[in-house]
C-alpha cells in the first residue's frame, strides 16, 4: 500500500532490543484472554472430535469409546452418492463465490460512489434487509414467483400463451435459483465489509488524482480497488477454507425429490443420515474431512495470493 | 454539490444510480412480498402480482396482534437484548485485542499465531464435541451457553487483522517514539481510527446472536431465560404441528402470516440501527490521514 | 458437658436411624421431566401453579418441568445431544427411533417394576398389549406407552359443492375418480371463470417408516392398486416392501396419467404442508387427504369458510380399484413414549416417578392437569361432565390465557368418549351448517385402512439417507416424466434397491416385526 514506504525491520528496529522485548510482551499480555478462550471454546471440542474414528457411546464418554478406525468417514465415502455430493456442494460453493463476490463489489463501489445521499441510504438499508429472511420465507417468495401452478412468472407465461414451467422443480434450472437467489439475498449484506474498506481508503489519495485529472473509472481501478484488495483476498480466501459449506439451510428448504440430483449437499446428506439418526460420530467424521479439503485449498491458494497481491491469511 | 456537473460526472452518475435502482428494486421484491404476507388472510384470488400486494381493505395486523400479545414476549424480548449487547460486547473484548496483536508485523510467532486460529475455522467438528464443552463447564442454563461457544468469530478476526494491518505504521511508530505502550496506542491510536470495521464486526456479532436459536434451544431449559427467536420459532410451529391440536392451539392468524410478521417483528431492531452505523461509512473516516 | 453431648449425638443417631424412611420422604425428590406442550406456544406453566405445591406436600416430589421444542426434529437434536453428555432428564417423551437408539446405548431403564407402584394408572393406559409392543426389548417394558396419538385422523375427503356444482356424483372407483379430478380441473367447478382448480392435492411427507415415498397424502390412489402404505405387514409369509408388487407399477402408471394430465397440483412434488394447507383454504384443488383437526377445528378450519361459505369437505371412503382394493392409508397405533433415564433409577428415583405419575391419573391429578380447578377453570355438570356452565370466560379451561394451566394434559386425556367431546368441540359454519371434528375421524375410521402398526418397529437401514432418497427420488421422476416409465425402467429400479441392500434391510425389518410380534 502507498504508506508502505520503509520497512518492517527498519521501524520495529528502532526502539531498541530492550524495547521490543518489552513491547512484545505487553502484546502477549493482551494475548491472555483470546488465547484462553480458543483453548477452551475452539480446541477442546477438537480434542473431543476423536469421536469421528470411534463409535461413540455416551456412557462411555469421548475417551473410553472403542476406536473403529475410518469406517465412519468410509461410510460416506461409500455412499453412491458421494460424488454428486461433492459435485454440488463444490459447484453451489464456487458458484455463489464467483457471482456473489463481484457483486458484492460492484454494489458497494456505487454506493460509494453515487452523489445522492438519501437514495444512498435507502438503497443500502434495503438490500441489507433480506439477509434476515429466514430461507422458510424465501422459500415462500420463491413459490410465489416460480411456482407452476399459481407463480407469477407463470402468470405472465400462461398469459403470453406460454406453456408453464416447474423451475423449483426443474433439474435444469434449480441450480440457477440456488445460486441467483442467494445472491439476491445476501449481496447487501456481504457488501458491507467492503463499504467499511471502501470507508477507510484516505481521501487525499481521490483528491491527488481528481487534480490529476483521473477518470472515474481510473481512480476505481487504481484506488477503490487496490485500497480494498486486501479485503476480498481475506474474504475469499476464508471462503475457499470452507468449499465445502454450500449453504445447508437454503438448499434443506428448497430442495424437492424431482431435483434431488442436483440439490442434494454433502450437509443435507449428512443431516438425513446423521444427525437424526443419533449418528454423531459421523457427522464429526464429516466435519473433519471437510476441514482437510478447507485446508489444502487455503494452503494452495494463500500462496497464490500472496505472490500475486501480497495478502495472505497467515 | 452545487458545482455544475461535467458531462462525464453525469454520465457516471446516471451509470452507478442505474445500478442501485435495479438493486432496489431487485430486493424490494422479498421485501414487499413478507410484509404484505405477514398481513394477509387466507382469502382466495384477491392477490394481485402473485401475491405481491394485497388491496388495503384487506390488511389484517392479526398475526402482530397475536405475536406482541404473548404473555412471555416482552422477557424474551429482553433476554434477546441482553445475550446480543452483553455477546457484542464480549465478543469485542476478544477479537479486538486479538487481531491487533496478530496485525503487528515483525512479531515473533506471529505466523505460528495465525495458523492457531485458522485451524479451528476449517475443522468443524459438529455438534457434540461442543456441547460437551459447554454442558462440561456447567454452562447449561446461563446466557454464557449461548454468549460464548460463537464469542470470537475467526473471519471477523482476519477481517479486522486485515483493516489494523492497513493502519499507517508511522501512527503508531509516532507515539512509540513518545513512550506510548502498546495498550495506549490500541485505545487511543488505532481504535478511533476503526470506526468503520468495529461497527462492522458488532454488527457481524450482534446479528448472529440477535437470531441465535440452536445455542438456546439446546443450552436454556428454564424457559424464563429463552430469547425471542425461540419464543416465536415455538409459536410458529406450535401453529404448524396442529396434527392433533385441540380447543386451546387456536391461532387468530394463518400461518404464513404469523411467520413472516415474526420475520418483520426480528428484523425491525437491526434495520432501525443500520442506518445508524452506515453514517459512519462515508468516504474519508481516516481523518487527517497522512500520504505514503 | 461432653458426656451430655455425646449422649445427645447418639440420641440423635438413634433418632434418625429409626426415622430415616420417614426422613427421606420428607426431603423432597427432584424429578426433571422434558414434556412435550400441549400448546407449546403458550409457555410453561406459572410459578404459582397450584400442582406444583400438592405435588411437593403430597408426593414429597420437587418437580421441574422443561418444555421440549416444538418440532421433532429439533426435540431429537436437545435430546440426542442431552443423551450424548450423559445428561439426560429422570423422566421425559422421545419418539420411537430415538428411544430405540437410546435403550440400545444403555441409557433408558426399565420401568416393569415402576409399574406395579402405579397400578391404576397402569391399567388405565399402559395395559394395551400391541401399543406396549413398541416399547418392548428383550421382554422388558422399557417406558411408557402413551395412548396419547389417536390413530387413523387423516382421510380422504372432497369438495361436496364442487361435485353439486358440475352436477357430479361422490367417485366409487379409481376411474371415477380420474373423471372428477378431470372435471374439477376443466370445467371451473368454483365459478370463478378462470382456470385456476385442480382435482387433487397433495404432498410429499416421509413421516414414518409407513409412510416413506410418495407418503399417506398420496394413499387413497395408490391404495386403490392395493399397494398403500410402504410395507405389507399382512403376515409373515406376505412381509415385504409394497413397491416389489406388480400392482405398485399399475399404481404409478395412474399417477403418471394425473401428473401428465395436469390433474392434480403440479407443484405437488416441491410442495410443503403449511403451502398444501394454505392452497385447499383457497379452493386450490378438490380432493386431498387431510387430518380430522388440521381440516375441520374451527381455527383450521375458518380461512377456508371465510373463503367458501358455501364450501363443504365431505369424507368419503377412498376410491376402488381394478381388484376392488381400497385404503385410506398406514393405520397406526403410535405411542407417545415417556421413558425414564438409567440414571434417574440408579438415583433412586423410580418410586418417586411412579408416585407422581399415579397421582397424575387419580381424579384430583386429572382434572388439575387437565382441565385446571375446579370452581375457577371448569365445572362438572349434573352428567359429570366437564363444561365451562358459570365459569368466567377469561378463565374457562378452554380459553387462550389458560393454556399453560393444561401444558401436561396429555399425560392424562384417556381419549374416552365424553372427554373426546369436549376437546373437539362443534361450532356453527358462517352458513350455519354445523363442523363437528370428530365426526370426519369417526367417517375416517369406518373406511379400509392398511394396519400397519408394526412398520413403527422397524429401524432404518444403515445407508438409510441414500436408500430412501433413491426409493422416493426415482418413483416422483417416473411420475413426472423426467425419466420413462416403462417395466423394464421399473425393473431396473427394482434391482437399484436391490443393491442398496433392500433385500437385507427387509430380512431384518422382517426380524424386528416378528419379535415385536405383530406379524406371526
Amino acid at each position: 500500500m502507498a504508506w508502505q514506504g520503509r520497512s518492517d525491520a527498519a521501524l520495529l528496529t528502532r526502539p531498541g532490543r530492550r524495547g521490543n522485548l518489552r513491547r512484545h510482551w505487553t502484546l502477549y499480555l493482551m494475548l491472555v484472554c483470546p488465547l484462553a478462550y480458543f483453548l477452551v471454546f475452539k480446541y477442546m471440542p477438537l480434542v473431543n472430535a476423536q469421536i469421528a474414528f470411534k463409535d461413540f457411546s455416551p456412557l462411555d464418554g469421548v475417551w473410553k469409546s472403542p476406536w473403529v478406525g475410518l469406517a465412519n468417514l468410509v461410510e460416506f465415502f461409500h455412499s453412491i452418492y458421494f460424488w454428486e455430493l461433492l459435485r454440488n456442494t463444490v459447484g453451489y460453493s464456487l458458484a455463489k463465490l464467483a457471482v456473489g463476490l463481484p457483486l458484492a463489489v460492484i454494489l458497494a463501489l456505487a454506493l460509494s460512489e453515487t452523489a445522492a445521499k438519501a437514495f444512498k441510504g435507502l438503497v443500502q438499508t434495503a438490500t441489507y434487509l433480506p439477509h434476515f429472511l429466514s430461507w422458510v420465507i424465501m422459500y415462500g417468495v420463491l413459490l410465489a414467483l416460480f411456482s407452476e401452478s399459481e407463480g407469477l412468472v407463470n402468470s405472465i407465461i400462461r398469459a403470453t400463451g406460454g406453456t408453464p414451467r416447474s423451475f423449483l422443480g426443474q433439474p435444469s434450472d434449480f441450480p440457477f435459483i440456488v445460486v441467483l437467489s442467494d445472491a439476491w439475498k445476501e449481496t447487501g449484506w456481504s457488501a458491507i465489509i467492503y463499504l467499511a474498506a471502501l470507508a477507510a481508503i484516505d481521501p487525499a489519495l481521490y483528491e491527488a488524482a481528481e487534480v490529476e485529472g483521473a477518470t472515474r473509472l481510473q481512480r476505481i481501478r487504481y484506488i477503490s480497488l487496490p485500497g480494498i484488495a486486501d479485503v476480498i483476498v481475506v474474504v475469499t480466501l476464508l471462503r475457499l477454507g470452507t468449499v465445502l459449506d454450500a449453504g445447508f439451510h437454503q438448499l434443506f428448504m428448497l430442495s424437492s425429490m424431482p431435483v434431488m440430483g442436483v440439490a442434494d449437499i454433502i450437509d443435507t446428506w449428512v443431516y438425513r443420515q446423521g444427525v437424526l439418526d443419533f449418528r454423531f460420530s459421523l457427522a464429526t467424521a464429516v466435519g473433519l474431512f471437510k476441514g482437510v479439503i478447507g485446508l489444502c485449498m487455503v494452503l494452495v491458494f494463500n500462496r497464490i495470493a500472496k505472490r500475486a497481491s501480497g495478502a495472505s491469511l497467515y | 454539490m452545487l458545482r455544475k456537473m461535467s458531462l462525464e460526472e453525469r454520465a457516471w452518475q446516471a451509470l452507478v444510480n442505474g445500478i442501485l435502482l435495479f438493486t432496489l428494486l431487485a430486493v424490494a421484491i422479498p421485501l414487499v412480498r413478507v410484509i404484505t404476507m405477514s398481513m394477509t388472510p387466507i382469502k382466495a384470488g384477491r392477490e394481485i402480482l402473485g401475491g405481491l400486494l394485497i388491496p388495503v381493505s384487506e390488511l389484517s395486523l392479526a398475526a402482530y396482534r397475536q405475536l406482541l400479545s404473548h404473555p412471555a414476549f416482552l422477557r424474551s424480548l429482553a433476554n434477546s437484548a441482553i445475550i446480543t449487547l452483553g455477546g457484542t460486547a464480549m465478543s469485542l473484548f476478544l477479537t479486538v485485542p486479538l487481531a491487533y496483536v496478530l496485525s503487528v508485523k515483525g512479531l515473533p510467532g506471529r505466523k505460528f499465531l495465525n495458523t492457531l486460529i485458522l485451524i479451528p475455522f476449517l475443522f468443524n467438528p459438529g455438534l457434540i464435541p461442543g456441547y460437551l464443552v459447554v454442558t462440561g463447564l456447567g454452562l447449561t442454563d446461563s446466557y454464557w451457553a449461548v454468549m460464548l461457544p460463537g464469542a470470537v468469530s475467526v473471519y471477523n478476526t482476519f477481517v479486522m487483522r486485515g483493516f489494523f494491518e492497513g493502519i499507517p505504521e508511522d501512527f503508531k511508530e509516532a507515539a512509540r517514539m513518545d513512550g506510548a505502550g502498546e495498550f495506549y496506542i490500541l485505545r487511543r491510536i488505532i481504535l478511533p481510527l476503526s470506526k468503520p470495521i468495529l461497527l462492522t464486526v458488532g454488527l457481524f456479532y450482534a446479528v448472529s446472536l440477535w437470531n441465535e436459536f440452536f445455542g438456546p434451544l439446546l443450552y436454556l431449559n428454564n424457559a424464563k431465560l429463552q430469547p425471542l427467536p425461540v419464543l416465536l420459532r415455538n409459536i410458529l410451529l406450535a401453529s404448524n404441528v396442529n396434527e392433533y391440536v385441540d380447543f386451546d392451539a387456536m391461532s387468530a392468524a394463518p400461518v404464513q402470516a404469523l411467520k413472516a410478521a415474526s420475520v418483520v417483528l426480528t428484523t425491525l431492531p437491526m434495520a432501525i440501527i443500520y442506518p445508524w452505523i452506515q453514517k459512519h461509512f462515508t468516504k474519508g473516516t481516516l481523518v487527517g490521514g497522512i500520504k505514503g | 458437658m461432653a458426656r451430655t453431648l455425646s449422649i445427645k449425638l447418639l440420641a440423635l443417631l438413634v433418632a434418625a436411624g429409626i426415622g430415616l424412611p420417614a426422613f427421606a420422604q420428607a426431603k423432597p425428590a427432584d424429578v426433571n421431566f422434558w414434556y412435550n406442550a400441549a400448546a407449546s406456544e403458550a409457555g410453561q406453566p406459572p410459578d404459582s401453579w397450584a400442582a406444583y405445591q400438592i405435588i411437593k406436600d403430597k408426593l414429597g416430589v420437587n418437580l421441574n418441568l422443561v418444555q421440549l421444542p416444538s418440532t421433532s426434529s429439533d426435540q431429537d437434536t436437545k435430546i440426542n445431544t442431552a443423551a450424548a453428555a450423559n445428561a439426560l432428564p429422570d423422566l421425559f417423551q422421545v419418539q420411537r427411533d430415538v428411544w430405540y437408539k437410546l435403550v440400545k446405548a444403555g441409557l433408558i431403564a426399565p420401568v416393569d417394576s415402576l409399574l406395579k407402584e402405579m397400578p391404576f394408572r397402569t391399567k388405565l393406559r399402559y395395559s394395551d398389549t400391541v401399543r406396549n409392543k413398541l416399547v418392548t426389548l428383550n421382554g422388558k417394558l422399557y417406558g411408557f406407552a402413551e395412548p396419547g396419538a389417536l390413530a387413523g385422523t387423516d382421510g380422504f375427503v372432497i369438495r361436496k359443492d364442487w361435485l353439486d356444482k358440475l352436477g357430479l356424483k361422490v367417485p366409487k372407483t379409481i376411474e371415477d375418480f380420474y373423471a372428477v379430478a378431470k372435471a374439477f380441473t376443466e370445467k371451473d367447478p368454483d365459478g370463478n371463470g378462470k382456470n385456476d382448480t385442480y382435482g387433487f392435492g397433495g404432498y410429499i411427507e416421509p413421516l414414518s417408516m409407513a409412510q416413506q415415498g410418495l407418503g399417506s397424502r398420496f394413499d387413497a390412489i395408490i391404495g386403490a392398486y392395493g399397494v398403500a402404505a410402504t410395507w405389507d405387514i399382512t403376515s409373515a409369509a406376505k412381509f415385504g416392501l409394497q413397491v416389489r408388487k406388480p400392482e405398485f407399477y399399475d399404481a404409478m402408471l395412474f399417477m403418471k396419467r394425473l401428473s401428465d394430465e395436469k390433474l392434480m397440483d403440479p407443484d405437488w412434488a416441491s410442495l410443503k404442508k403449511d403451502d398444501f394447507r394454505a392452497r385447499w383454504k383457497q379452493g386450490r384443488f378438490g380432493m386431498m387427504t387431510e387430518g380430522y383437526a388440521a381440516l375441520a377445528m374451527q381455527a383450521n378450519y375458518k380461512d377456508f369458510d371465510v373463503n367458501f361459505p358455501e364450501g363443504e369437505w365431505l369424507a368419503v371412503p377412498t376410491p376402488i380399484g381394478p381388484k376392488g382394493k381400497s385404503s385410506e392409508g398406514p393405520f397406526m397405533r403410535s405411542a407417545r413414549i415417556l421413558a425414564v433415564s438409567a440414571r434417574a433409577v440408579k438415583e433412586g428415583k423410580g418410586p418417586a416417578i411412579a408416585k407422581l405419575l399415579e397421582w397424575m391419573q387419580s381424579d384430583e391429578g386429572y382434572y388439575l392437569l387437565g382441565f385446571g380447578e375446579k370452581g375457577v377453570n371448569f365445572n362438572l355438570d349434573d352428567k359429570g361432565l366437564v363444561s365451562v356452565a358459570g365459569i368466567e370466560p377469561a378463565k374457562a379451561y378452554t380459553a387462550k390465557p389458560q393454556a399453560p394451566l393444561l401444558q401436561l394434559k396429555n399425560y392424562v386425556y384417556t381419549n374416552s368418549a365424553n372427554e373426546l367431546a369436549v376437546r373437539y368441540v362443534s361450532f356453527k359454519t358462517a352458513k350455519g351448517r354445523t363442523m363437528d371434528p370428530l365426526s370426519y375421524w369417526e367417517a375416517f375410521k369406518a373406511n379400509k385402512w392398511s394396519e400397519e402398526t408394526g412398520a413403527l418397529v422397524i429401524n432404518p437401514p444403515a445407508n438409510g439417507s441414500d436408500f430412501w432418497r433413491f426409493y422416493t427420488e426415482n418413483q416422483v421422476k417416473f411420475i413426472l416424466g423426467l425419466q420413462p416409465l416403462t417395466k423394464e425402467s421399473w425393473a431396473a429400479y427394482l434391482a437399484g434397491l436391490d443393491k442398496l441392500g433392500a433385500r437385507e434391510f427387509e430380512a431384518a425389518a422382517k426380524k424386528q416385526v416378528l419379535e415385536a410380534g405383530f406379524i406371526k
